[in-house]
């Protein structure tokens, strides 16, 4: 479990500096970053699962200018954690279990926007010693604040994991065999409904005048000739 | 005039503007009253570049802004006008352009005097500016994109002061 | 002084560590001063060097993969500055200013808004089908198009200096992104409709119920347009489809009973 744990840990830090601090090749997105860490800790389907969940949802929230989006990654990362870890102590409960923990890191997840904004108001510091570094004369300190500011981000992206982390080990081992059973009737339809979700307010907030017709059209459409077929 | 949102952003037409707060208040056109972006013609080409060519742009001086405004030219549409700082509001306000709400969205006064969230750096000038508004019945807040929450400026500025 | 190709490739680099410090003061403004200062070290002696950083190190920010086609110009420029060859006063601050933001609305507008909606809606369909390679798929085809950006138009900035800002009034490169919008549009319309199919048929269900999906959605898309928070969204949709089961559990085991009372 500890090991389990670190591996987390570890892709949450290398896809948690994806998303703002360095080279922006996405693979902080929850459709990389969830089946990455499943497939590390050995259970790689499940991974999938939460990603093409978890992918839609906050798509439509962009990180335009100083805009902070919330962190689908940690979600993706602490939620694909927690279902396999608790899937393996806990007996292997399934979709219901892989639910559970998706909700839960969905929740907590919330804190992801709040250590980021942290990181970002503290870099702040980092930029007034540049200045200072800068009137002493030494380029050389001047470029390290740079650097250390992915230290900060670093914090912000560990923190999310851990609280999903800790949060979800401490609640779902008591909330599962409550509700395992009462959600069992609609695991799959919420399974489906996640992902149309974030389809839904892609639709809403989308800068294309007819998304809602294009949408309406292409799905009409797909689904007749599914039909056909 | 068909004014659906009123917006102090010193970077203009950016990210923010063109993909949130378009497509949330169903924007059509939009007006830039900036004086030094009128009078540089590059810099007015780069700014309509950046826009897709379906929505009207207009740049053009305060004044010049206003008058427009005050024109039917622009009734038909759903117009977002952008300031680049609180003074050229209060100039347009001044010029009797009529608004009733104001949107504060990136503001970054080199010497800044107090922060009001984390886009809002508004020097002393600003402060004076905004307050000028305010006493004549504009309301404003603070909301950088439309998923934020939207904030009272009144009810930022203590804490602001707090750190200052 | 003309700067080495062994010190662009640097910079290029560096340019990777970009938003490393970003902050509410100054956004990109110290990353972008990080990645030009192996390229002014080549230009500018020590004392000049100084007071030329100072003008990098303020409030600068544009979008990630533009950020180098802004990079390479400016690395022009200060070349051509330091040998006396600028024509006409271009004040290198003030330009690396102007781009900014247009070229953020552009990104914005092309890379967030349109090709990662398209390239992650196409990959769903892998990753609905099972196929782990949906990940892979993703990353490569996504990144096709921002290392094209950011490699070649590095080399053109530094090659065009200030006419570098030509392309983007040529290319309409906004119009493309809302093309590429209506795209991916289409391409979650189709995904969408599998998904529903598929689970529907997976379930034995008539599949015509399926197009009652859309009734929900538009509906939640309309809320959404108003502002209300996808959190609250996935609460409310999961938390009536959890009751709607429970619902449906109990009537069914209440017509078995009455079935088996009668």
């Amino acid at each position: 479990m500890v090991s389990g744990l670190f591996i987390g840990a570890v892709i949450s830090l290398i896809c948690g500096l994806d998303r703002v601090a360095i080279l922006q090749v996405m693979v902080s997105r929850p459709i990389v970053a969830a089946p990455l860490t499943a497939f590390f800790l050995g259970d790689a389907m499940v991974g999938l699962q939460v990603g093409v969940m978890v992918e839609l949802l906050w798509l439509a929230r962009l990180p335009v200018g100083a805009a902070v989006p919330p962190d689908d990654t940690q979600v993706a990362i602490g939620g694909t954690t927690l279902a396999i870890i608790l899937g393996e102590r806990l007996g292997n409960a399934g979709l219901e279990l892989v639910l559970l923990c998706l909700l839960v890191a969905i929740l907590l997840g919330k804190v992801g926007q709040y250590f980021d904004h942290f990181a970002r108001q503290h870099n702040v510091r980092l930029a007034q010693k540049v200045d200072a570094a800068l009137d002493s004369g030494s380029l050389l300190m001047a470029e390290l604040q740079h650097l250390r500011g992915l230290g900060s981000f670093s914090l912000a992206a560990l923190g999310t994991y851990i609280t999903i982390i800790t949060g979800g080990l401490l609640i779902i081992p008591i909330l599962l065999p409550l509700i395992q059973q009462p959600l069992s009737y609609s695991s799959s339809w919420i399974e489906l409904a996640l992902p149309l979700v974030g389809v839904a307010v892609i639709l809403g907030t989308v800068n294309v005048s007819r998304a809602i017709t294009l949408f309406c059209a292409s799905f009409g459409m797909a689904f007749l000739l599914m039909w056909l077929v | 005039m068909n004014l659906v949102l009123i917006r102090i952003d010193n970077r203009l037409i950016h990210g923010q503007v063109l993909e949130t707060w378009v497509p949330f208040v169903g924007a059509d056109c939009i007006v830039v009253a900036n004086d030094e972006i009128a009078g540089n013609q590059l810099k007015k080409m780069m700014m309509q570049a950046s826009v897709p060519s379906r929505m009207r742009v207009e740049i053009g001086t305060v004044d010049d802004c206003v008058a427009l405004l005050k024109s039917p030219q622009l009734d038909k549409c759903r117009t977002l006008l952008l300031f680049g700082t609180p003074a050229d509001a209060v100039r347009a306000h001044r010029a009797g352009l009529e608004f009733t709400n104001l949107n504060l969205g990136n503001l970054h006064a080199d010497e800044w005097q107090a922060q009001l969230s984390c886009t809002l750096f508004l020097s002393t000038v600003d402060l004076v500016d905004l307050e000028l508004l305010d006493h004549a019945g504009v309301k404003i807040t603070a909301r950088c994109i439309p998923a934020d929450g939207e904030r009272s400026w009144r009810k930022l500025i203590p804490a602001a002061k707090g750190k200052a | 002084m003309v700067i080495p190709r062994k010190t662009r490739v640097y910079i290029w680099f560096r340019l990777l560590l970009l938003q490393a410090s970003w902050n509410y003061e100054r956004f990109q403004g110290v990353g972008f001063f990080y990645a030009l200062l192996p390229g002014l070290r080549k230009v500018y002696a020590k004392e000049e060097l100084l007071a030329v950083s100072r003008k990098y190190t303020g409030y600068f920010n544009t979008h990630v993969y533009l950020a180098p086609l802004v990079a390479g110009a400016v690395l022009k420029l200060e070349e051509d500055h330091a040998a006396g060859k600028l024509e006409q006063q271009v004040d290198i601050k003030d330009f690396k200013e102007m781009v900014a933001a247009p070229y953020a609305a552009i990104g914005d507008a092309l890379f967030w808004g349109g090709l990662r909606p398209l390239a992650a809606a196409i990959a769903l369909f892998f990753a609905v089908k099972g196929i782990l390679w949906a990940a892979v798929i993703f990353v490569v085809g996504y990144n096709l198009v921002p290392a094209w950006f950011r490699t070649v138009f590095f080399v053109h900035g530094y090659r065009r200096g200030i006419k570098s800002v030509e392309f983007i009034q040529q290319h309409k490169l906004p119009d493309w992104a809302i093309h590429t919008k209506e795209a991916a549009i289409v391409v979650l319309g189709g995904l969408s409709a599998f998904m529903v199919f598929s689970h529907l048929t997976e379930l034995q269900l008539p599949s015509w119920l399926g197009m009652l999906t859309l009734i929900p959605m538009v509906m939640l898309g309309l809320v959404a347009r108003k502002g209300v928070s996808t959190l609250l969204l996935i609460f409310i949709t999961v938390g009536s489809i959890f009751l709607l089961g429970l619902f449906w559990v109990d009537m069914t085991q209440l017509f078995i009973m009455l079935g088996m009372d009668l």
